[in-house]
């Protein structure tokens, strides 16, 4: 595969242009079940390679699924077209550097025949039915296991490779009783198949149904608000743009002016680190082949960087902090890695606050340009450190930079969302809004 | 010239066959994307691409099985249905054969697709631009052009063979503003089935007065009150409502699970009786349309709900399998990746008696939520939520002050029963729809309607 990419680029260089080529590949096999039988089973093999060509200053972007001769001749055609067209981009270079970065993955396990899997899958939602009396469906259920290989080369001569080999389980256990229905999703994933939490996730799925069926309104008002790990995670994630110097650059990041400045509570920390070892995955390089570095984004309030890549960091003349992400069907933009919400100052949990475990409808319930939202939630009421009852019908109202202001540190210890990719310390946040009955 | 050799096609089927399935059918697509990204008052990004692949799917009982590839070599393909075909049993020996005969149906209407150069494209984008940017508030303009030509192939165990050729376009619109510590936007997106001649036609200034009016309104706009009143919705992406409330739970693909609240309501009253509802695939030109679904049926117009009442759920050959209610030409899915599903179309709740200053003035205190923005819903509860763009007080029946941050939250099934007036003027608007089978392009719609009561999430 090697030498194709390099005929690519040696192609492209014929053209007197500059390039990156990103490869995807992967294999994948998926089932769910329905009833206690397969319902549907799904395999995979699929490739795709992209890409990103410099030429006069312009940027030009193709793809091609089809690694034909032919194909590969009309993607470098349709890219150096994209680039005429283009409006020249002094920012966006193909990096100069060279060598191999190679980061793969070798798991130690032993092959699980197909069979047992098909019957572990079918188990999620047959334990779910025998466990609960009330058990409706499961309206998702299933497996899936993937392997995946990517690529990337430039005519600089720099490469990297990258494999890695992800399992997934997932359930949701719908009950139903006097009319009143509860849903709930969980799920786990792993890098080996014996590593898939199986109990965790039947246990999980039933328990917040259970929970949910209990559910009833709050009155309308302020509330003292702590989110679980991949409920705060979700909502940070809505607004990770606020750590985006490409969102900077094209205005649309509220904090673009606001570096050096108190942009949250001082009890706050927040960094991206690339190597930390609880996290699902480390991650070596990034789309452009720049080594990671673990970088601080906020520290002690005061907000110190953005994410940058080469086209960011040559725009506002500041380092690249290697956070390039790009895939073979996209342009060149910004990811995080592993974030980490770091406090000081830690306070005792005030003796009643509510515990949000769902929020629903991020994409549309809130406004990345001006904080606000307003968001379907469900959760516990805690009182004195017992879970008093569990809420539900109601939406949580407020503002993401009015929120990360008014927020307290109530522990110490970094807690990990479900997929290991956001950590953060236990945090209480003070001016938000429940409407209710 | 076929994407797909007959002969591999063949063969393909005839290897699922001989492993006992009851159905094989194959799809084969071809896609090409275009997109051109204006921002800054400049194009910052034109891309293009090929998407190639096949879909191969064996039905055994009621159990699917699917692989795809994009490997377009007989051996690979046959591969992946030997896999597949092994979990249903051993290979065995057929003497079945038969050929493929190509099937007609109905051309749904489609805007002619002209080539027109970067260089038009980019002019129509830079006139939006300018006359977005004339307002002095205008901190920042977004505009997102898609086209995508997709060509389909079906082969299936019954003979079938049908192709389609499904031209998309679309051009997003987005303006930020800036009025000191204050900050909106507001979005326009309209898409077509169709070529850049419905790009062309768009009435640009009107766009662009809506879009600046839009986001100033929501610029000095007081945070909503939270509470249950009485809200009325306007036409166009308010139908986003209904597709979520009550759509997805009518699609067969939810019914079979039994995860739907309507699942065995067939022939009930499962709405106000002021209420009837379409999901029609046939409408020329729509951003949803299509001449056959990608199962090779013919596409139709179905009635979904007639005064109230339930009148037909939206089926794939799977969904009808496990229902029993009949095929509706709606199997859909995103790409060759997906397996089809039973999924919306151009789905929209049909006219009422009603002018919208006549629902209006029959609320004394409630919302005006003239644009919606997105929402979800659960299928196994029917919760739903919608974001609202645009929103406005009712005070004594009349349109008072602007509020923004108003989310509508409720259960599917209780939200149909409780739209109790309709309006005359119906209107469609396109949007993506994401599920199981992925993201499609579906088009929402309805006329004003009255909810008489809703729980708003807005600031308490």
């Amino acid at each position: 595969m090697k030498n194709l990419m390099e005929k690519v680029l040696n192609d492209v260089k014929k053209n007197h242009a500059e390039a990156d080529l990103i490869l995807n590949r992967s294999t994948s096999l998926k089932m769910s079940t329905q009833e206690a039988s397969l319902s549907e089973y799904k395999v995979s093999s699929s490739q795709v390679l992209g890409l990103r060509l410099i030429k006069d200053g312009k940027v030009g972007l193709a793809y091609t699924e089809s690694l034909d001769e032919d194909a590969l001749k009309l993607m470098i055609k349709q890219a150096l077209g994209n680039a005429d067209t283009n409006h020249p981009n002094p920012n966006e270079k193909i990096l100069n550097h060279s060598g191999e970065i190679r980061d793969e993955m070798t798991y130690e396990e032993q092959e699980t025949p197909i069979s047992l899997k098909v019957e572990k899958a079918i188990s999620l939602e047959t334990e779910l039915k025998k466990r609960e009396p009330r058990f409706l469906a499961s309206t998702y259920n299933g497996y899936s296991e993937g392997e995946y290989t990517g690529i990337f080369m430039s005519t600089s001569g720099r490469s990297t490779f990258y494999s890695d080999k992800i399992y997934s389980i997932y359930t949701a256990a719908l009950l139903g009783e006097n009319g009143k229905k509860a849903n709930y999703y969980d799920f786990d994933i792993s890098h080996t198949y014996k590593d898939l939490l199986w109990e965790k996730v039947i246990a999980h799925s039933l328990d917040y149904s259970r929970q949910i069926l209990k559910e009833q309104t709050l009155e309308t008002g302020k509330y003292q608000i702590r989110f679980t790990e991949d409920a705060l995670k979700n909502l940070m994630h809505v607004f990770s743009s606020l750590f985006s110097a490409k969102a900077a650059m094209d205005k649309v990041n509220p904090w673009a002016q606001k570096l050096g400045e108190v942009v949250t509570a001082k009890c706050l920390s927040i960094d991206d680190h690339a190597d930390y070892k609880k996290a699902f995955r480390i991650s070596k390089f990034d789309s452009e082949g720049v080594e990671r570095k673990n970088l601080s984004l906020i520290e002690d309030g005061v907000l110190k960087s953005f994410y940058h890549n080469s086209l960011t960091s040559h725009f506002f003349k500041t380092q690249n902090t290697g956070h390039a992400s790009r895939g073979p069907q996209g342009p060149l933009g910004l990811s995080e890695t592993t974030m980490l919400i770091q406090g000081k100052d830690v306070k005792p949990l005030p003796p009643k606050y509510l515990e949000i475990f769902q929020l629903d409808g991020l994409h549309a319930g809130t406004n990345r340009i001006t904080g606000d939202f307003s968001l379907p939630v469900k959760g516990f009421v805690w009182e004195n450190a017992e879970k008093k009852m569990t809420f539900g019908n109601v939406t949580l109202g407020g503002n993401f930079f009015n929120m990360l202001k008014e927020v307290e540190v109530v522990g110490s210890e970094l807690h990990a969302s479900s997929d290991a990719s956001f950590f953060s310390v236990p945090l209480i946040f003070n001016d938000l809004s429940i409407a209710g009955k | 010239m076929e994407l797909l050799n007959k002969k591999i096609a063949q063969d393909i089927i005839f290897e699922g066959l001989s492993h006992g399935a009851d159905f094989v059918d194959v799809f084969v697509e071809r896609t090409e994307n275009e997109s051109l990204l204006f921002k800054n008052s400049k194009t910052e990004d034109k891309q293009s691409g090929t998407i190639f692949g096949i879909g191969i799917r064996l039905i055994h009982g009621h159990q699917a099985l699917y692989g795809y590839t994009n490997i377009n070599e007989r051996e690979e393909l046959l591969r992946i249905t030997t896999l597949l075909g092994s979990r249903i049993g051993q290979k065995k020996s057929l003497s079945t054969t038969f050929n493929f005969e190509r099937f007609d149906y109905p051309t749904v209407a489609a805007v002619a697709d002209k080539n027109v150069s970067a260089v038009e494209k980019m002019a129509k984008m830079k006139k939006i631009d300018e006359i977005l940017r004339k307002d002095v508030k205008t901190a920042q303009v977004i505009l997102n052009f898609i086209s995508k030509k997709q060509k389909i192939e079906v082969y299936d165990s019954e003979g079938l063979f049908a192709s389609e050729d499904r031209p998309y376009i679309r051009l997003a619109h987005q303006i930020i503003m800036k009025d000191g510590a204050h900050e909106s936007d507001a979005f326009y997106g309209p898409g077509a089935r169709g070529g850049w001649e419905f790009i062309h036609d768009l009435p640009v200034q009107e766009i662009c007065d809506g879009l600046i009016q839009r986001a100033t309104t929501a610029l000095y706009a007081s945070p909503c009150p939270a509470g249950k009143m009485p809200v009325v919705i306007d036409n166009g992406f308010g139908g986003v409502i209904f597709h979520e409330a009550c759509g997805h739970l009518l699609e067969t693909t939810s019914v079979e699970k039994k995860a739907s609240v309507f699942w065995d309501k067939m022939g009930e009253q499962i709405a106000h009786h002021a209420l009837s509802a379409i999901d029609d695939g046939t409408l020329g030109g729509e951003w949803g349309s299509l001449s056959i679904d990608d199962e090779g049926m013919p596409t139709q117009r179905t009635t979904l709900i007639e005064n109230g009442i339930l009148k037909r759920f939206i089926s794939d050959r799977i969904g009808e399998m496990k229902t029993g209610h009949k095929r509706t030409g709606s199997a859909r899915r995103q790409s060759y990746k997906f397996a089809p599903a039973s999924r919306m179309r151009n789905t929209f709740i049909d006219r009422g008696p009603h002018d919208l200053s006549s629902i209006l003035a029959s609320v004394d205190h409630g919302l005006y939520a003239k644009t919606m923005g997105g929402g979800s819903v659960d299928p196994g509860t029917g919760e739903f939520n919608f974001a609202v763009q645009e929103a406005y007080m009712i005070e004594n029946g009349k349109i008072a002050r602007a509020v923004k941050g108003a989310t509508l939250i409720g259960s599917g099934a209780d939200i149909m029963t409780k739209i109790s007036m309709v309006g005359n003027d119906l209107k469609l608007m396109a949007g993506m729809c994401g599920s199981v089978s992925g993201s499609i392009p579906t088009t929402v719609g309805q006329p004003p309607i009255k909810v008489d009561e809703i729980l708003v999430g807005g600031r308490a």
